[in-house]
C-alpha cells in the first residue's frame, strides 16, 4: 500500500514536470524558430524583460502597488462575503422561514455571473475600491451561502438525536453538532469562494482601474506589449496557486479530526 | 427510583409522499424497572420507531409512554440513545464526546472530571481520551458512545443494533462488556438485535413483534429458564452450547421467520 503510494505519487511527478516542460520547450522553439510573431507569442527573454520592468516600476508604479491594489481589494470582499455569506446560509438551513425569504431572492440573482455587475457596481460605487470590493463581495458571497446552507443540512440525523436525547437544546444542537459537523463543507466553500474573489478582482481591474494585475494586462494589450500581458497573467496565477496551498494548510489545521489518519 | 416503562396503546405512523405507512399499531407493553428487554422481529416493523417514541425523539399521535409513571414528552439525558452506528461527534476526542453530555446538563468542571475517568477506566479506554473517534475501532467507538450516555447516569438506556456493525469477535466481547457495564448502575435497558443469539444470551424477557405494523407477538421470559443465575455472567461461547439456549434459540427463531415468510 505505501510503495503502491509512493510509486503513484512519483509518476504524478514525473508526468506534471513533462507535461509543463514540454509545454515551455515548445514555447521556447516556437518562438526561436520565429514561427509566430512576438506580438503573437513573446520569446521567454522578452517575457523576463518584462518582468524587470514590472518589478523595477512599469510606468512608474512599483511593483508592490499593484500587488497592494489588487490582495486588499480581494481580501475586502472576501471578507465581507465571508461574514455575511456564512450566516445567511446556515440560518437559511436552519430556519425555514429566513430560507423562504432569502431562498427566492437569491435564486434570481445567482444566474447574473460577477462581470455582469461591473457596469451597475461603478455606477452605485464609483471606480474606487468600493465599486470592486463589491464586485468581489458578489461573487464570493455565492459559495459561502451554498455550502454553508448545504454543510446545515447534511448534519447527520443521527447525531442531532443523540445530542438531543443526551439534553442539546436547540441553540446547544446549532452551535455545538450543525456548524462543527459543516465545518469541513463550509471550508470547501470558503475555498472555492477565495479562487472566485480573486478571478473576479482581476476582472474588475481589467474594465476599470489605475493599479493592480487586471490593470498590467490591460495596459500590456494597449501597448502592444504582449510581454506585460504575459507577466500580468502569470502573476495572477502564481500567485491564486499560492493563495490555495496556504488555504488547504489553514484548513488541514483547522479540522485535526478530519486529517488524522494514521491509527495510533 | 422506579425506572418502569409502560406503553399504553401506542400507535405511530408517518405521512410519506407515497401514502401514509402506519408504522406501530396499539402497542402495549409493561417493562419493569432495571429490566434488560431485548425486541426482535422482522425488519420494518417498527422495532427503532418504538425506541425513537420512548427517548421522546417523536411523539406518538394516540397513546402515552409513562416512564416511572410520567409521561414522556421530550428527549432528555435520563433516556439515553445509542445507535448501530456509533453516532459519535467526529470532531471531538474521546474526552469531549463524554464530557459534551456532562457539560450541557451544567454538572460543574470538576466533577466532570471525575465522573469522565471512572467511566473512561469502566469501559477500559484508558490512554485513548484524545483520540477522534476515526482513530478507534468499532467496539472502540461503541464503547464510547455507551460510556457517553451512561455517564449521564441514564434511568433507561435505549439500544437500536448496537452491536450489528462489529465483527463476530468483538460483538461477542461487547456483549459480556454491556453485561458488566449495565450491572454498575442497572437502568431498564431496550435493546433492539437481529441476533436471536445476542437476544436469548442478553435478555431478562425477549419481544418477538409482528411485521408492520408492529405489535407484541411474543414475550419469552429467559430468566424463566436460568432462574437467579443468568446466563449472561457467564462466558457466551459456553453458553450458547447449553441445551436450553439452544431449544429457546429455536424457538423464537421459528416465531421471527414465521412473521417474515408471511409476508411472500
Ligand atoms: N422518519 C420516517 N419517515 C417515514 N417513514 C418512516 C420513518 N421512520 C420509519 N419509517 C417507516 O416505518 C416503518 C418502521 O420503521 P422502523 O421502526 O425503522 O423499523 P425497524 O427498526 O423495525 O426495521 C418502516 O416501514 C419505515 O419505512
Ligand atoms: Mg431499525
Amino acid at each position: 500500500m505505501n510503495g503502491a503510494g509512493r510509486n503513484n505519487s512519483l509518476a504524478r511527478a514525473m508526468l506534471g514536470t513533462i507535461s509543463v516542460g514540454s509545454v515551455l520547450i515548445a514555447w521556447w522553439l516556437a518562438t526561436s524558430l520565429e514561427l509566430v510573431k512576438p506580438l503573437i507569442l513573446p520569446p521567454p527573454a522578452d517575457v523576463w524583460v518584462g518582468f524587470l520592468d514590472i518589478w523595477h516600476g512599469y510606468l512608474n508604479v512599483p511593483f508592490w502597488n499593484h500587488f497592494l491594489a489588487s490582495i486588499s481589494v480581494m481580501l475586502g470582499g472576501y471578507a465581507m462575503a465571508i461574514a455575511i455569506g456564512v450566516p445567511l446560509g446556515i440560518f437559511m438551513a436552519w430556519n425555514r422561514a429566513v430560507d423562504w425569504v432569502v431562498g427566492p431572492l437569491l435564486q434570481i440573482l445567482r444566474p447574473i455571473p460577477p462581470p455582469a455587475w461591473i457596469p451597475l457596481a461603478i455606477l452605485w460605487f464609483g471606480i474606487g475600491y468600493a465599486g470592486k470590493i463589491f464586485i468581489v463581495f458578489i461573487a464570493a458571497a455565492v459559495p459561502c451561502i451554498l455550502n454553508s446552507y448545504l454543510a446545515i443540512k447534511q448534519t447527520p440525523p443521527e447525531l442531532l438525536s443523540s445530542a438531543r436525547s443526551l439534553g442539546a437544546k436547540p441553540h446547544t444542537l446549532l452551535f455545538e453538532v450543525a456548524i462543527p459537523s459543516g465545518l469541513p463543507t463550509i471550508m470547501t466553500g470558503l475555498r472555492i469562494a477565495l479562487g472566485i474573489a480573486w478571478a473576479s478582482i482581476v476582472a474588475a481591474e481589467l474594465v476599470v482601474s489605475l493599479a493592480g494585475f487586471g490593470f498590467l494586462i490591460m495596459n500590456g494589450y494597449r501597448n502592444l506589449e504582449s510581454n506585460i500581458v504575459f507577466v500580468g497573467m502569470a502573476a495572477v496565477a502564481l500567485l491564486g496557486l499560492l493563495m490555495n496551498l496556504v488555504f488547504l494548510r489553514i484548513e488541514r489545521a483547522l479540522l485535526p479530526w478530519r486529517e488524522d489518519q494514521d491509527n495510533g | 427510583m422506579q425506572n418502569d416503562l409502560s406503553y399504553e396503546n401506542v400507535t405511530m405512523r408517518f405521512e410519506g409522499r407515497s401514502g401514509a405507512v402506519q408504522a406501530l399499531e396499539r402497542f402495549d407493553f409493561q417493562v419493569s424497572s432495571s429490566e434488560f428487554l431485548v425486541i426482535v422481529g422482522p425488519s420494518g416493523c417498527g422495532k427503532s420507531t418504538l425506541l425513537h417514541l420512548t427517548a421522546g425523539l417523536y411523539k406518538p399521535p394516540t397513546g402515552r409512554i409513562l416512564l416511572g409513571g410520567s409521561e414522556i414528552r421530550e428527549p432528555g439525558p435520563d433516556k439515553a440513545i445509542v445507535f448501530q452506528n456509533f453516532s459519535l461527534f467526529p470532531w471531538k476526542t474521546v474526552h469531549d464526546n463524554i464530557e459534551f453530555g456532562l457539560r450541557i446538563n451544567g454538572i460543574p468542571a470538576a466533577e466532570r472530571e471525575e465522573q469522565i475517568k471512572r467511566v473512561i477506566r469502566l469501559i477500559g479506554l484508558d490512554g485513548f481520551e484524545n483520540h477522534y473517534p476515526r482513530q478507534l475501532s468499532g467496539g472502540m467507538q461503541q464503547r464510547v458512545a455507551i460510556a457517553r450516555s451512561f455517564v449521564l447516569k441514564p434511568r433507561t438506556l435505549l439500544m437500536d443494533e448496537p452491536f450489528a456493525a462489529l465483527d463476530a469477535q468483538n460483538r461477542q466481547i461487547m456483549q459480556e462488556e454491556l453485561v458488566r457495564i449495565w450491572q454498575t448502575q442497572r437502568p431498564t435497558v431496550l435493546f433492539i438485535t437481529h441476533s436471536v443469539e445476542e437476544a436469548v444470551f442478553l435478555a431478562d424477557r425477549v419481544i418477538v413483534m409482528t411485521r408492520r405494523p408492529g405489535r407484541v407477538k411474543e414475550v419469552i421470559d429467559i430468566t424463566q429458564i436460568t432462574g437467579e443465575n443468568h446466563w449472561r455472567s457467564d462466558p457466551f461461547d459456553e453458553v450458547i452450547r447449553r441445551a436450553e439456549f439452544q431449544d429457546v434459540r429455536s424457538r423464537i427463531w421459528g416465531l421471527v421467520k414465521s412473521e417474515i415468510s408471511v409476508r411472500n
